[in-house]
């Protein structure tokens, strides 16, 4: 095996509130390989953005706080010295080393700069470029994410561009310093599927063009991941249940919440009569099942699911799930 | 889907126009019109679901406010198939009573229409009064609608009602904090199915929620308009879930109907190059799937402020000629019950 770029082993992120402490994330281990794309689906509460925030440290603390784990990046341990309260380590990383596109293009750029300055913020801070060399290479970027007649749009405001074009603008701000992880928290939820697909192909097109830099796809549709990633880790309540390559979760995916999640898909083109459904609802995270999160929606229910958290286990090379059902590799 | 025909009209709308003003300069004149919707026509039979499609901006929940006439429209005319016999009191009537043209009427006019033609909201968090319980909720349209109930038969009515859309008879007293989005939404469709609807406009009843969640809600629709015979404006963006529920699809671009057929037909042969790129774009949820070469659009939409003269698409699309921008295409029947606005999409390649 090659060097994991990032690791990440047994992240817990709590967050502390009145009403009793939530965990959003409860012992996370995964890793990217460098150049890899790396899928996180799962429905909303499942800790999914609350693990890329934590690994950029972008937690707001208090009310959450990274309470357990490690973060290595390129052999080192971010949360070393996030546990030490020195934040410049992660300071020098953030937006260098390991960049991060948001979900709303709309509130994700500062409306009182230029699209140029924001470009050219992170190549002066990080690169050490004057400005006016900053200033050439963040036209060079916006031309790369293809704005056109980038000299003249990157002196103006974020609110004279569309939401597709703003979500390019966040890519090449993202992409500028060459980074070797790319965080693309719901890159394309708020966009329409025209552009949707315009954003998509450019991310994956622009990573070739520069550094190949691996990417981190948050997003809760399945189809964006069939279609951008190599592998991908199902979260559901603050777990991962199930990590595969993307031809294994989608043609023989092992975990009951995986079997669900993708049988409640409307497929184009397939027109069934009735959808199958997932019953019930996600629990509360301050309310959860003692045993397997998803216990209390699951069709193929055992006794010990209820008292017993499942183990991870893995059941081919590179496939882990996290359920009673699942069989060893060795075993089976 | 179903065998029954789907053949009596339940609605028409004709040359359906609704312009929004923009005021502009020192003396705020009227300076443009964003041009929302911009000549809409299509009919909705009794009894099936039509799917409206089209990126943000299209006019697609336009169409579904002038409906049920939450914004007056500027021109054209929405006729309305009533049960409702104005000269009789409003009073349902077996034998069919004129149709009725919503587009001309005004609020006091259209209210005892209201109970006929009911919505389902995007956002089920900010489509519930956070103040009232869920059993106060689903009673306002009833006591508006049907004031002749007394008090219990109509706490009897929200019973069966919440029942019907799988919530219990003991959550009535709750307050809409304490539900779900899934909950939720089902709640608001309890509330809009509590005046007997015979057309429900959903307005992206399902994008606010999960996907294990969205397919109940989509099961839900479909059992209602089973068993009470409803008829449905399903308003989406989503095109699997539209190409599921819906029986014919209307796609929209910039204020207009750019072509309408069955879902099959659409999603098998679409004809106009939109409908064409649109279909291109639908992420597919399986990684063998190997796409057909997709086509990626230029360009973002034009602002419906500015719009282009002629065809609306034609500064984007792949086989825009030059007398494109001189007329607005018609509708063509390119093959029985297949609309396109497109004179030319004989002349794609064929995949």
């Amino acid at each position: 095996m090659a060097n994991e770029l990032l690791k990440v082993k047994n992240l817990k992120t709590y967050f502390k509130t009145e009403a009793g402490i939530a965990k959003a994330v409860d012992g996370v281990d995964f890793d990217i390989m460098p150049g890899e794309v790396l899928g996180i689906v799962g429905e909303s509460g499942s800790g999914k953005s609350v693990t890329s925030l934590s690994i950029m440290q972008l937690i707001p603390n208090p009310p959450g706080d990274i309470v357990e784990g490690n973060i290595i990046f390129e052999g080192k341990d971010l949360l070393e010295a996030y546990r030490r309260k020195d934040y410049d380590v992660i300071r020098k990383i953030r937006g260098n080393k390991i960049s991060m596109i948001f979900q709303e293009p709309m509130t994700s750029l500062n409306p009182v700069f230029t699209i140029g300055d924001q470009v050219a913020e992170s190549l002066v801070l990080h690169k050490g470029m004057t400005p006016k060399e900053a200033r050439d290479y963040a036209v060079k970027m916006l031309e790369l994410v293809g704005i056109p007649s980038a000299r003249e749009r990157i002196d103006e405001y974020p609110h004279q561009f569309s939401g597709g074009m703003r979500q390019r603008v966040m890519i090449a701000m993202a992409l500028s310093c060459d980074p070797s992880l790319l965080i693309a928290d719901e890159p394309t939820t708020a966009l329409d599927v025209t552009i949707q697909a315009q954003i998509l192909e450019l991310m994956l097109e622009v990573k070739a063009k520069t550094s190949n830099a691996a990417i981190l796809l948050i997003t809760h549709d399945m189809a964006v991941i069939a279609e951008t990633c190599h592998r991908v880790v199902v979260m559901y309540c603050g777990r991962i249940q199930e990590i595969a390559d993307v031809k294994t979760i989608f043609h023989s995916p092992q975990h009951p919440y995986t079997q669900g999640l993708l049988a409640s898909l409307p497929k184009p083109g397939q027109k069934v009569k009735r959808l199958s459904t997932i019953e019930g609802m996600v629990p509360s995270l301050f309310n959860l099942p003692k045993g397997c999160s998803f216990c209390t929606r699951c069709s193929q229910k055992l006794a010990q699911c209820e008292t017993v958290p499942p183990e991870m286990v893995e059941t081919a090379p590179g496939h882990l799930v996290r359920c009673h059902l699942a069989k060893p590799m060795n075993s089976a | 889907m179903t065998e029954k025909k789907k053949t009596e009209t339940l609605l028409e709308v004709v040359d359906l126009k609704m312009y929004f003003p923009v005021y502009g300069g020192v003396f705020r004149s009227h300076v443009a019109d964003v041009k929302a919707i911009d000549g809409v026509n299509f009919t909705l039979r009794e009894g099936e679901t039509l799917g409206l499609v089209g990126e943000s901006g299209c006019g697609k929940s336009t169409t579904g406010k002038c409906i049920i006439n939450l914004n007056r429209p500027t021109s054209g005319h929405i006729i309305f198939h009533t049960q409702k016999d104005a000269s009789r009191g409003y009073r349902i009537t077996p034998e069919k009573p004129v149709p009725v043209n919503l587009a001309k009427l005004n609020n006091d006019q259209m209210r005892p229409y209201r109970s006929e033609i009911q919505m389902i909201f995007q956002d089920p968090y900010a489509s519930l009064n956070p103040r009232m319980t869920v059993s106060d909720i689903i009673m306002e349209p009833l006591s508006i609608h049907m004031p002749e109930l007394s008090k219990a038969q109509m706490l009897e009515k929200v019973d069966w009602l919440m029942e019907k859309v799988g919530l219990s008879a003991e959550q009535a007293t709750r307050y809409p904090h304490e539900f779900s989005g899934g909950q939720r939404q089902r709640i608001g469709i309890a509330r809009a199915l509590a005046t007997n609807p015979r057309l429900v406009i959903a307005d992206e009843p399902v994008s606010a929620l999960d996907v294990s969640i969205q397919a109940q809600v989509i099961n839900l629709m479909q059992d209602l308009q089973e068993e009470f015979g409803l008829t449905y404006i399903f308003i989406a963006h989503d095109l699997a879930v539209v190409e599921h529920i819906s029986d014919r699809i209307a796609v929209m671009y910039l204020g207009n109907i750019v072509e309408l057929a069955d879902a099959e037909t659409l999603f098998k042969n679409p004809l106009h190059p939109y409908t064409r790129a649109l279909m291109s774009a639908i992420p597919h949820p399986d990684p063998n799937v190997k796409k057909d070469k997709r086509i990626v659009l230029q360009g973002d939409v034009p602002s419906p402020m500015k719009k282009p003269s002629g065809c609306g698409f034609r500064t984007r699309c792949p086989i825009a000629r030059n007398d494109c921008a001189i007329d607005v295409p018609p509708m063509l029947e390119a093959a029985p019950e297949h609309f396109v606005a497109c004179p030319y999409y004989a002349t794609q390649d064929k995949n």
